[in-house]
């Protein structure tokens, strides 16, 4: 890897690292959800700073080129990223249920007392 | 403005064809219950056939889908202490005359749930052989998972206790919820079992289960029903 290379991947790495802390910082994004994103950010500027790594990786899992090695760690953090996001929908579908039962159950309450009122008002 | 101590729930999604005459026909068999009409965010005339009646309903403000619609009804039980909720479709198949028939084990005590089932002594309407055979697959993987006989497992027609009614308030299955409502009962420490009733083909409309032909019905159900069984020590000893 020529040095100018490293320097690009290292400026991406830091500007990654810098979008999510942007985000993070302005409210959008919520840390629950930002953790994996800073674990990648980082995992990205470490190898970048050290490219050694990829190579020792290289070697443990036998592999010809180290940028597969690159790619399949990609490929893996994006897979645990979506996992991720399924198991935040599933949740949030979960309290949108609750909270879409609570609301027909409460307009059924105000629609009765309406009733009532109305009744009581007729009666005078 | 509660009146017995049972409240028939009736789920509603695009009924106009039948829910009037579903409603009307169990408040002149059976005056003395209360009833729920949970509507479903019905996108035709529904909701206004309800409220031009003045029948005692829910509106949902967005669709969950018939296990989120039950729900809805089964809270409704439970927040106003009625004993006993039943399950009754909004389209004509279920008859209120065999309501006390799937009420009295409940009432009795004998059952936490009973379901009205159309095949155990084989009258009525039967379905067609497909959806039988898929029944019948569905109730022998439940045998298989629990070690309950339930026959008819997509019976939408079911009468609850209050213990079990308040547990199905806080779980319940989304989107085919039938098979998996009685797993998830019959794990939890809840009597199960059935009542012969006599269903009738529906009177206009389309069924909840449409995709009841494709496979992907079965496979999400009895997957959900395997994973339902393994997840078993969380809820298992819920009324121990």
């Amino acid at each position: 890897m020529s040095p100018v290379n490293q320097f690009v991947f290292i400026l991406i790495g830091l500007c990654i690292l810098l979008c999510i802390l942007g985000l993070l910082k302005k409210g959008v994004l919520s840390v629950k959800y930002s953790l994996l994103w800073l674990l990648c950010g980082c995992g990205l500027l470490l190898v970048a700073v050290f490219p050694y790594i990829v190579y020792v990786i290289r070697d443990l899992f036998d592999m010809v080129m180290p940028s597969n090695v690159v790619f399949m760690i990609m490929f893996g953090f994006v897979l645990l990223l979506l996992l991720s996001h399924s198991v935040a929908v599933t949740e949030l579908s979960h309290k949108s249920k609750r909270q879409t039962q609570s609301i027909a159950l409460l307009e059924k309450r105000v629609r009765d007392l309406e009733q009532q009122l109305q009744n009581q008002t007729d009666k005078k | 403005m509660k009146h017995s101590d049972v409240l028939v729930i009736i789920p509603c999604y695009n009924e106009e064809a039948n829910i009037q005459r579903v409603v009307q026909r169990l408040m002149d068999t059976c005056p003395d219950v209360d009833y729920l009409v949970v509507n479903d965010c019905s996108t035709d005339r529904s909701e206004e056939i309800l409220r031009k009646n003045h029948f005692n309903h829910v509106t949902l403000p967005v669709n969950l889908g018939i296990g989120g619609g039950v729900q809805t009804g089964y809270r409704y039980a439970r927040d106003n202490g009625y004993k006993i909720a039943v399950q009754m479709d909004g389209d004509g198949q279920h008859s209120p005359e065999y309501l006390e028939k799937v009420i009295a084990p409940v009432r009795s005590g004998e059952l936490d749930q009973c379901i009205g089932s159309r095949f155990l002594e084989k009258e009525g309407f039967q379905s067609s052989p497909l959806r039988r055979f898929g029944i019948q697959f569905l109730s022998a993987l439940i045998r298989l998972l629990s070690g309950v006989k339930v026959y008819d497992v997509t019976s939408g027609f079911r009468a609850t206790g209050p213990e079990l009614t308040a547990f199905f308030a806080d779980n319940y299955a989304a989107d085919y919820p039938e098979p998996e409502a009685i797993l998830a009962a019959t794990l939890s420490g809840f009597k199960v079992g059935e009542a012969p009733v006599i269903m009738q083909e529906r009177l206009g409309g389309v069924s909840s289960i449409r995709s009841f032909k494709s496979a992907y019905y079965m496979i999400k159900v009895s997957l959900s029903l395997i994973i339902n069984r393994l997840s078993i020590h969380k809820k298992g000893g819920f009324r121990a």
